[in-house]
């Protein structure tokens, strides 16, 4: 499919591409989506542990997971990526398949941002409304699932949300190290077609399509859940 | 009768409250005055049970339980029958003022005709009508604490402990909870409050309790706040009589 007659590409459009490549877009886009769905799972599991874990033992999980969180922040994605790729698989005299290392790598930045915001909000969340539901004589249980969740839901949804996007465009930077997703893919139909202007317009309207809605998605519920709670 | 026996409490080695008795019969109002860092918030939360004292007791009709807790035993606070309302008021700024009421109504009683018909009624009685569907961040300080002194209500409780809750009401709403005060007093609610108003102390007061250093340094009926015995009190009187 990747492989075309040049005259036959001399004249082509954005729609064109999509349309005549869309098999190997599908492709990558698929390679795109594993590899997303697998870093939201394990970074939405992971970090939501450690960061319950991180407020509920300061000294014990907060302030290491904060650490490495400080560290992380100041590695560049593609820097770390290929240093678990290259060097660190070459001390360990391992090879370990490129997907699974992109997925690991993101994995664990997303852990880490999802624990922090989940530390922070943990932490500073106001006693004084837990205060107010034991003497109005509620239960812990509904204080948790009628005080302190929906709280906490309209602080941490829209921001997780964002995050995710975020990690779902930093997939892209698998590429490099030959996952075969959608970025992989355009650069393969590029190198056969050398079309750069159509194929990453074609690629950039792809991803508006995934991305714009949940950003318009995380949008909404900052709009509509997140209201100022500072008193006058 | 909700009574503190012997209460301890003190924070980074300073003595908040230093062996204080209290006693708070059902059908009475208490009010504590005292300046400020006297330990009278700190005493408040102690007979609520929010902030544990060192040692002493706490005993609340028939329950009652020593401090330091032994091991093994379990705290298990009588609220709402005994209920708090805090200055700082605590409202869920997630929920509307309304829903403050309701949700913990509804929660502890169920969803009874009797609880919307006292909703209403106490809606109708401070005046809240005006401004009960908004959030407590589109409220102003009154209109948060009629609301938070609404919800306690609500609740039934047997005693009602009031830490500075007229504080930013105007005279009017003062003396619509005063007045309201009275006749849950008379229902027979034990409520006790503390304030620095005193000339709202000498219209609720069944009992003035004067506290000063973590202690309890005179108590009685209103003469206290007319003829008190102890020279602390009478300084003290006199300071704010002279500001007034």
């Amino acid at each position: 499919m990747l492989f075309c007659n040049v005259r036959e590409v001399k004249r082509i459009s954005v729609w064109d591409i999509l349309v005549k490549y869309q098999s190997a877009f599908a492709g990558g886009l698929a390679v795109t989506f594993q590899l997303a769905i697998i870093v939201w799972l394990a970074g939405l599991c992971f970090g939501t542990v450690l960061g319950i874990l991180g407020a509920k033992w300061k000294l014990a999980v907060g302030v290491p997971s904060q650490i490495l969180s400080f560290i992380l922040s100041g590695i560049p994605i593609l820097v770390f990526l290929f240093w678990l790729h290259y060097p660190l698989q070459t001390m360990l005299g391992l090879v370990v398949d490129p997907f699974v290392t992109a997925a690991f790598t993101l994995a664990i930045i997303n852990a880490i941002a999802v624990a922090d915001v989940l530390r922070r909000v943990l932490s500073e969340f106001p006693e004084q409304y837990v205060t107010a539901g034991k003497v109005c004589g509620m239960s812990a249980w509904q204080i948790l699932l009628h005080i302190q969740l929906p709280i906490l839901l309209r602080q941490t949804v829209p921001v997780l949300l964002m995050i995710q996007v975020n990690m779902l465009q930093a997939t892209l930077f698998a590429s490099l190290i030959s996952v075969p997703e959608i970025f992989r893919v355009a650069q393969q139909i590029n190198a056969q077609i050398y079309k750069p202007v159509e194929i990453y317009t074609a690629l950039g309207i792809l991803f508006l399509a995934i991305c714009l809605p949940l950003n318009g998605l995380a949008l909404l519920l900052k709009s509509r859940f997140t209201r100022d709670f500072s008193e006058k | 009768m909700l009574k503190g026996v012997n209460l301890k409490k003190s924070f980074h080695g300073h003595n908040i409250l230093n062996g204080v008795d209290l006693e708070l019969e059902p059908g009475q109002i208490s009010v504590i005055i005292g300046p400020s860092g006297s330990g009278k918030t700190t005493l408040l939360k102690v007979l609520a049970m929010l902030d544990l004292p060192e040692s002493g007791s706490i005993h609340v009709d028939d329950w009652s339980m020593e401090f330091p807790i032994s091991q093994g035993k379990k705290l298990q606070p009588p609220w709402p029958k005994v209920t708090v309302v805090f200055q700082q008021l605590f409202l869920w700024p997630h929920l509307t003022l309304r829903q403050n009421l309701t949700l913990p109504v509804v929660l502890l009683y169920g969803n009874e005709k009797q609880n919307s018909e006292k909703i209403e009624e106490l809606v109708s009685l401070f005046d809240m009508s005006g401004f009960i569907d908004r959030y407590p961040n589109q409220a102003s300080l009154g209109q948060r604490q009629r609301v938070a002194l609404a919800r306690a209500l609500l609740l039934r409780p047997k005693y009602l402990l009031l830490d500075e809750i007229t504080s930013s009401l105007d005279v009017e709403q003062v003396a619509i909870i005063l007045t309201h005060l009275k006749k849950l007093a008379q229902s027979g609610i034990g409520i006790l409050t503390v304030t620095h108003l005193l000339h709202f102390a000498q219209e609720a007061a069944d009992r003035v309790v004067f506290m000063a250093d973590g202690q309890i340094i005179e108590k009685g009926g209103k003469e206290v706040l007319i003829n008190p015995m102890q020279e602390r009190v009478k300084r003290f009187l006199s300071v704010i009589e002279s500001a007034s």
